[in-house]
């Protein structure tokens, strides 16, 4: 069924998130996902239609996962020796509750360029007067998720 | 969605481009958003949270504008 597929597929492609702090080719999913590379691009697009993947133009890269981002970005958090980036700032916070790891999320003051570092442990960041902005309305986020 | 150092920064940033200040976010808010959106993001159970869930969550950490309403039709 292609609803366990698609479960398989987003299961494998977090997984390898979590595992490397990189996006997985297809070619990665299919094997961790025991499935050929068809079925995954097909998931991929299924995963994107329930709003839990945004993919490259090809079709094929993943773009975000989020709360993990595909391409480098200014958002990096580290996490038990590995570097994540994240897609926002919403989602450098999101990446260590993901993993349920203390982490470190490094980013800027996007207006001075002031850089951020912010250590999280399991139970939320160190206490900081930083703040956050969102400039897009939550009924428009998907709209153009990239630019939200 | 952007990290500021301070209230001040995020005006500053906004009137520079001309786009509308929206409502600020402490970082307490934002982990307490951060983990319910994405503790189980790593799990076979997981998904996102449904319009109403999302209006529930914003509203229990006083986010109750219709800024954060995913059903607000007001800005077009």
């Amino acid at each position: 069924m292609s609803a366990d597929r698609d479960l398989g597929v987003k299961v494998a492609i977090y997984g390898h998130f979590a595992e490397t702090g990189r996006r997985p080719e297809v070619v990665d999913v299919a094997r961790r996902a025991g499935i050929d590379e068809a079925g995954v691009v097909a998931s991929f697009q299924s995963l994107r239609a329930q709003r839990l993947l945004l993919l490259e133009n090809d079709g094929r890269s993943i773009r975000m996962a989020p709360p993990f981002s595909g391409v480098p970005t200014q958002h990096l958090v580290e996490a038990d020796g590995i570097g994540y980036f994240a897609n926002c700032a919403w989602d450098a916070l999101g990446v260590p509750a993901a993993l349920r790891k203390p982490g470190r999320v490094h980013s800027r003051c996007e207006e001075s360029g002031e850089p951020l570092d912010l250590p999280v442990g399991l139970e939320g960041p160190e206490s900081s007067d930083w703040l956050f902005h969102c400039l897009v309305p939550a009924a428009k986020w998907w709209d153009d998720l990239v630019f939200t | 969605m952007l990290f500021f150092r301070s209230e001040e920064r995020a005006a500053k940033w906004c009137a520079g481009r001309g786009v509308p200040r929206r409502p600020l976010v402490t970082m307490n808010q934002l982990w307490k958003l951060a983990t319910t959106w994405y503790a189980t993001r790593l799990e076979a159970v997981a998904r996102r949270p449904q319009a109403s869930e999302m209006r529930a969550l914003f509203a229990s950490i006083g986010l109750d504008d219709d800024f954060w309403d995913p059903g607000s039709d007001r800005f077009g």
